[in-house]
């Protein structure tokens, strides 16, 4: 079975780039345009991963999306990958290898990413099929 | 020959004035001019008025001529001042010197003309060495007091000893008794106190002007750089989102479908990436030369130098093989550790090097070396590579600015690697030398206080 990919980030454009991607790697994608659409996609289907981006309309809409997924029984178990095109924007300077504890996330990354990679990194973090 | 060009952030000026310009020494010069013939003037009408109201027997005509000789040098100074432009301060400064010391002899043959040491007005010898203080430094000062004093002593000991000739202001009698001497000797003292009261205060008020003009115009310098890097800031951000989405667009395509196209379509859209991903070096050294700004006490971390410059150098590997670089570093005997942003450290150290490597000729040396100076410490890059021409040596400083030969080396580099490196450079408190010869090589040097 096609392992299922939920991409949330506003960026319409880009959101196409990593579904062309990730579908010809082998995957499913759905993807969301804005963190309460994509909270509600990520509790219906339960999607295998989450790419997330940080920004969207809201400053922090990421993470506020990320606690919630975290919070939610439902979500808590899924792995995300938090993306950021301007890692200083945030305001917070943080450093995912420092400041993991506090980001709710499996991995943080600055985009742009190699296709070859965000595909290396997604088959790392999916959880073995059952 | 090697030349030193140390960056300072304030505007090139010389130091040895406090002029700022020839300009605004020749607007001295003219007061002089207006001041000198107040002077001829005042000589003209005291003799007229001793002779005429005091029965003084003053020699009236040599000194109504010395009087008409400075009229007519006046007339050629003013004459000057008019035609000649102000250029050069330096030369400026001579001028008036040498103006200054004729007035002195003239001042002399006057003082010779009406009393010597009974003529109360050889004060004014003091105004002229306050003026010279005020305008000129150091050994300048001591000349037009050392010459002052020479001309006074000349004639009093000359008139001493019979060698010139004593011309009596008032026959016979003790002049302190005189009610007319004690008259003239009080307004002439009363005269130079003010006359050197009026002159401090006036080049003093000259001096606030101009400093005020200066305070004003830093602000405004601070105030545009500020708006500069918060359009940078805008920018990078505004133009990275675009660029990244293009960039993973041509970079997915080239992925999925790579190997479908021809092998010509497929090379131009790594032409595409290559390009897409020089913008977005662009938008990052602009992101980095705004970013950690305000923060340099922020995010202070214990830093390994050592360790540091190994990595760098480890990172260049690759390309210095490339070229094949004659590699010398010198690293202290035990690891340098200081407490920094370790950021704005990196992007000094990392600038340096990467662009000594970029810009060394193949085969060329490239010696980097770290010193423990105790408060502080220094990094020195040095290589063999195109040099820095004289011209270019403060612009290369500035955002975007690229030298000629710099461009022709390579397409690549943004031109805010080393803009970067001389506002880290500033935040940190540190300084920044180079040392280049164009077509010899270029040694950078900084030096960061360890606190």
């Amino acid at each position: 079975m096609k392992r299922t990919i939920l991409v949330i980030d506003d960026d319409i454009d880009l959101v196409e780039v990593i579904r062309l991607t990730l579908e010809n790697a082998g995957f499913d994608v759905i993807d969301a345009q804005s963190g309460a659409r994509g909270l509600e996609l990520a509790r219906e289907q339960g999607p295998d991963l989450i790419i997330l981006d940080v920004m969207m309309g809201v400053i922090d809409e990421g993470f506020q999306v990320a606690y919630e997924l975290r919070g939610n029984d439902l979500t808590a178990d899924i792995p995300i990958l938090m993306m950021t095109a301007v890692s200083d924007q945030t305001g917070f300077g943080f450093d995912p290898e420092r400041d993991a504890e506090f980001l709710p996330v499996d991995e943080f990354l600055e985009k742009p990413l190699s296709p070859q990679r965000l595909v290396d990194l997604v088959r790392k973090h999916l959880p073995a099929t059952a | 020959m090697m030349k030193a060009a140390t960056y300072s952030p304030a505007p090139a000026t010389d130091e040895s004035t406090q002029f700022v310009s020839a300009a605004s020494l020749r607007l001295r010069s003219d007061w002089f001019i207006k001041m000198r013939w107040g002077a001829a003037a005042g000589v003209a009408a005291l003799t007229l008025l001793a002779g005429e109201v005091a029965h003084i027997p003053l020699p009236r005509e040599p000194i109504l001529a010395t009087a008409a000789v400075l009229i007519l040098l006046n007339v050629v100074y003013a004459v000057r001042n008019r035609r000649v432009a102000p250029a050069v301060i330096a030369h400026e400064l001579r001028v008036v010197k040498v103006q200054m010391l004729i007035d002195l002899l003239l001042l002399t043959v006057l003082i010779n003309l009406s009393g010597g040491l009974e003529n109360p007005f050889s004060f004014i010898y003091v105004v002229h060495v306050l003026i010279a203080s005020l305008l000129f430094k150091g050994r300048d000062v001591y000349q037009v007091a050392l010459f002052s004093a020479v001309l006074f002593s000349f004639d009093i000991l000359g008139e001493h000893f019979g060698l010139l000739p004593h011309n009596h202001l008032q026959g016979g009698g003790v002049l302190t008794h005189a009610p007319l001497y004690m008259a003239v000797s009080l307004a002439s003292f009363w005269l130079v106190l003010f006359g050197c009261a009026y002159v401090g205060a006036s080049i003093m008020r000259h001096n606030r002007t101009i400093k005020n003009e200066l305070v004003a115009r830093q602000r405004q310098l601070v105030a545009a750089d500020k708006a500069k890097l918060d359009f940078f800031r805008f920018v990078s951000h505004e133009v990275k989102t675009p660029v990244v989405t293009a960039q993973s667009a041509v970079e997915a395509v080239l992925g999925v479908a790579g190997g479908e196209m021809s092998a010509k379509a497929a090379e131009t859209l790594r032409r595409a990436v290559r390009r897409l991903n020089q913008a977005l070096e662009i938008v990052k050294d602009l992101s980095d030369l705004t970013r950690t700004r305000m923060s340099a006490d922020r995010d202070v971390a214990e830093v390994n130098l050592s360790r540091l410059v190994g990595k760098l150098l480890a990172e260049q590997g690759e390309l210095i093989a490339e070229k094949g670089l004659v590699q010398t570093t010198a690293l202290p005997p035990e690891d340098l550790v200081m407490q920094a942003n370790e950021t704005m450290i990196e992007k000094i150290f990392d600038n340096l090097i990467s662009n000594a490597v970029r810009y060394d000729i193949p085969g060329g040396a490239l010696r980097v070396s770290l010193l423990d100076l105790g408060d502080s410490v220094r990094l020195s890059v040095a290589d063999e590579g195109i040099g820095v021409a004289p011209e270019d040596r403060d612009r290369i400083f500035d955002e975007f600015y690229r030298t000629p030969a710099a461009k022709e080396m390579s397409a690549l580099g943004t031109g805010l690697g080393l803009s970067i490196v001389k506002r880290f450079t500033e935040q940190l408190g540190g300084s920044l030398q180079l040392d280049s010869t164009p077509g010899t090589g270029s040694t950078f040097t900084v030096t960061l206080p360890k606190s």
